[in-house]
């Protein structure tokens, strides 16, 4: 036991089920959720507290972006499939495969989200709303990359056959971060897009 | 030459350069592509220069090196410890994974950064010695201030406990690392960058906006408040990283039979510490980019030209900041209560009370951030749900000062420098909490807001408070960090003077608050003149006393007598190992067997090694 303790001066969890690496990325999350918190804060302190309203006869797109949504929606589960073709023990390609169907679906609302910027037809600097609207959508659409940038890397792994069934910790970390921003672009669509103008 | 590819200090000299470069020169195009006017804005790109070369330090260092390897797939040897721990001075400038060596790089740059801050107090101290205006200008006062606050709170107040934490906390549980090593060297990386930003602010003309940066006001000073904005981020990054770490640390990496209730207390302060600053450092980030972005992108967060508000700034800030205020003071009370059990020789008085106040302070810590602004215009219903709940902070408060003295209460006090700088901390922070209960109500407040009344609380808080048990733990830990004993005598010499000079600094500013004598202004009325040259005189006192403590550490540390390996006759674990303990803390894990503070109960003990034989006596959390 002593001899043991002394070569392996590994890291091992003493008492948890749940991975320490989950965990630590799980609690990180928590503080990105914080993050978005305080542009929300201010975001409800505009709208709510203040009351003030989109630019002049401006309406927010949210029919278009719903479908927006509904993609990110679908790539949250296609991103979880990755995970259970690693379970039932397939082969690299089936992981690479349900990782590029999510990276393409993430690009694709990406690319909607940058079309949207284009069009949309007021900037950031025009007042506050527009500032708090990019921001918002903004801080998201960095998350939504960095989570491309996982998907890309994880795809990587999956080439070099890298993911097996007892080695997916960095796998089952990209489809929690996934999920996150998912979650918070959920949140976000409900109370950007479809609060009603009072 | 391979010293400038390998992770080290050489790197950073080329590889931030250049990703600050490729920053600059994707910015210029992307202006030159979207037509922007003027393309050359000097601000822009050295803003995205600063944040880019940021990244690229760390790249340089070597944080991104095992993370890179991994994710891409290459090959990695799980059992190289070549970064771990230090075999020579050099290796304490480098990427190391080692918490030891993390803790004591964090003490030893926080400290540093403790001196520059002080060392701007002292020249506004002795501006501020005689009426009128005599060696700087009103601008010069104001960044001096600016720097004062700013370099004390991001760069020493909060990350001096992560780095006293990050020491000890692996060692007191049992562990052999951080759950994170890398990470942990991360953060600590990241806060000498932090350092670096905000004392270079002053090449631009410094921010002169106090450590709050309010907007409007921010929007007019010069680039230096940009970098300020970036320092606080790169810092409140830091401390994210290193709360992740700790509450992973605590929660999973415990040894066999450390229960929650078996742990000592500086880990239960630890992990509300923790949880608060993974909630509340964020906030601090987002308040920081708006404004940011406010400065050099032209939006309109805070500003009403296009319908922003200044007050979201405040809301958004003290939401943080005010947390904040017990990230910087919750590590150190659990300090104490170890630093007092110990030399008092007596189990902690209501263990459970004090862990359950810590996470109570927690909790509460959240529902006050408004009273920071009874005098700023807010909505005006928010003024007395915020007074009771400020009001209620007492009360955990006041659990721990009398578990404090009722630890003490009968027990065989030691007055060694650390107890002494314990005993210290509570008169001046009683002082301090008193003060702060007068303030919380709101009419009192109202009357005397953004007078020297408030500097006198925030002080006696934070020097007082938090500054005092810092020592205490530097002095207690001393000897475990370098196995050496520090001089006792100059010890007590450095408490007396500190403590006898904190009050002469702080203490007359209640008198000149309630006088009406506004705080951030460079000069004053005639009738101030005797009682600021008494905090000048003690301020600099203060400033001399703290040499004292350089030397005795400097000296000790290589000339001390040996200490052994529990010169306190400590139960915790971190007095079971050698003084400094092994690279891997522990040849084998340790099973813990009863509550941390057993003192004067005969032979039993906090832990055993698995070839001793075990004391099994259940008398949970005592």
């Amino acid at each position: 036991m002593a001899a043991a303790d002394m070569s392996t001066p590994k890291i091992q969890p003493y008492k948890t089920n749940l991975n320490v690496c989950v965990m630590g990325l799980i609690i990180f999350l928590v503080s990105e959720l914080a993050l978005f918190g305080a542009f929300f804060m201010y975001y409800a302190n505009l709208r709510l507290a203040r009351g003030v309203e989109w630019p002049g006869d401006f309406h927010i797109p949210a029919e278009a972006t719903s479908i927006n949504t509904l993609i990110l929606v679908v790539s949250s589960f296609t991103c979880e499939f990755a995970l259970l073709s690693l379970d039932k023990k397939g082969k690299g390609s089936r992981v690479f495969a349900w990782l590029f169907v999510t990276f393409i679906l993430g690009s694709i609302f990406l690319g909607l989200q940058v079309y949207e910027y284009m069009t949309i037809g007021f900037t950031p600097q025009d007042t506050s709303v527009g500032a708090i609207f990019f921001s918002l959508t903004g801080l998201h659409g960095l998350h939504v990359f960095v989570g491309l940038l996982l998907l890309g890397l994880g795809m990587i792994r999956a080439v070099r056959g890298r993911w097996s069934p007892d080695n997916h910790v960095g796998l089952l970390g990209i489809s929690v971060y996934w999920h996150f921003v998912d979650i918070v672009w959920v949140i976000l669509f409900a109370v950007v897009y479809c609060l009603p103008s009072s | 030459m391979t010293a400038v590819l390998r992770p080290t200090l050489a790197r950073c000299l080329w590889t931030t350069p250049l990703f600050a470069a490729i920053a600059v020169m994707v910015t210029f195009a992307a202006r030159s592509i979207f037509g922007m006017d003027p393309v050359m804005q000097e601000n822009t790109f050295l803003t995205v220069a600063y944040i880019f070369g940021s990244i690229g330090f760390i790249v340089g260092i070597g944080g991104m090196d095992y993370w890179w390897t991994w994710i891409t797939g290459g090959e990695l040897d799980e059992e190289d410890h070549s970064q771990h721990g230090a075999k020579s001075w050099q290796d304490y400038f480098k990427f190391n994974t080692d918490h030891k060596v993390i803790g004591i790089q964090y003490i030893v740059f926080t400290f540093i950064m403790y001196l520059v801050g002080g060392l701007f107090a002292e020249v506004f101290r002795a501006e501020l010695a005689k009426p009128g205006m005599q060696s700087i200008t009103n601008g010069q006062y104001n960044e001096l201030i600016s720097s004062h606050g700013t370099i004390m709170i991001f760069t020493f107040m909060v990350p001096v406990f992560a780095g006293i934490g990050n020491y000890v906390i692996p060692l007191m549980i049992g562990a052999k690392d951080m759950a994170f090593p890398r990470l942990n060297a991360v953060s600590f990386w990241l806060l000498p960058l932090a350092g670096i930003i905000l004392l270079s602010a002053w090449m631009y003309g410094s921010y002169d906006t106090g450590w709050t940066a309010y907007p409007t006001l921010q929007d007019q000073s010069p680039f230096g408040q940009t970098l300020f904005q970036i320092g606080v981020i790169i810092a409140g990054s830091s401390s994210i990283a290193t709360a992740v770490n700790f509450l992973v640390t605590i929660v999973a990496m415990r040894a066999p039979g450390m229960t929650l209730f078996r742990m000592p207390l500086l880990c239960w302060a630890n992990l509300a510490t923790s949880a608060l600053v993974v909630a509340a450092t964020p906030f601090v980030a987002g308040a920081m980019f708006m404004a940011m972005f406010d400065r050099e992108m032209g939006t309109h967060f805070f500003t009403t030209e296009g319908g922003g508000t200044a007050l979201a700034y405040q809301h958004i800030f003290w939401f943080y900041s005010h947390p904040a205020v017990y990230i910087m003071v919750l590590p150190g009370f659990g300090i104490i209560s170890e630093v007092i059990a110990t030399h008092a020789r007596k189990p902690v008085f209501g263990y459970r009370a004090v862990a359950f106040s810590s996470a109570g302070i927690a909790v509460l810590g959240f529902s006050v951030w408004a009273h920071h602004m009874f005098a700023s215009g807010m909505q005006s219903w928010l003024r007395v749900p915020i007074m009771f709940a400020t009001l209620l902070i007492a009360v955990p408060t006041g659990i721990k000062i009398f578990s404090w003295v009722g630890t003490m209460w009968g027990g065989v006090v030691r007055l060694t420098t650390a107890n002494l700088f314990a005993i210290g901390f509570i008169v001046a922070f009683v002082i301090g909490g008193l003060s702060g209960v007068m303030l919380a109500s709101v009419p009192f407040d109202l009357s005397i807001t953004n007078s020297y009344f408030i500097v006198a609380h925030f002080h006696y808080v934070l020097f007082g408070g938090s500054v005092l048990t810092v020592f205490a733990g530097f002095y207690h830990w001393f000897p475990k960090v370098t196995g050496r004993m520090y001089d006792e005598k100059l010890g007590k010499l450095h408490f007396w003077i500190t403590f006898i000079a904190l009050n002469g600094t702080f203490f007359p500013m209640h008198y000149q608050g309630l006088e009406g004598m506004p705080r951030r202004v460079a000069d004053y009325a005639p009738q101030f003149g005797w009682s600021n040259t008494v905090i000048t005189i003690s301020a600099f006192i203060l400033g001399a006393s703290t040499l004292i403590f350089v030397y005795n550490m400097i000296h000790s540390a290589r000339h001390g007598k040996p200490a052994g390996a529990n010169p306190w006759g400590s139960l915790t674990l971190e007095w079971m190992v050698s003084s400094p303990p092994p690279t891997f803390n522990f040849d084998t894990t340790p099973r813990v067997v009863g509550g941390p503070y057993r003192y004067g109960e005969e032979g039993v003990k906090h832990a055993v090694f698995p070839d001793e034989q075990p004391v099994e006596t259940e008398r949970v959390g005592a």
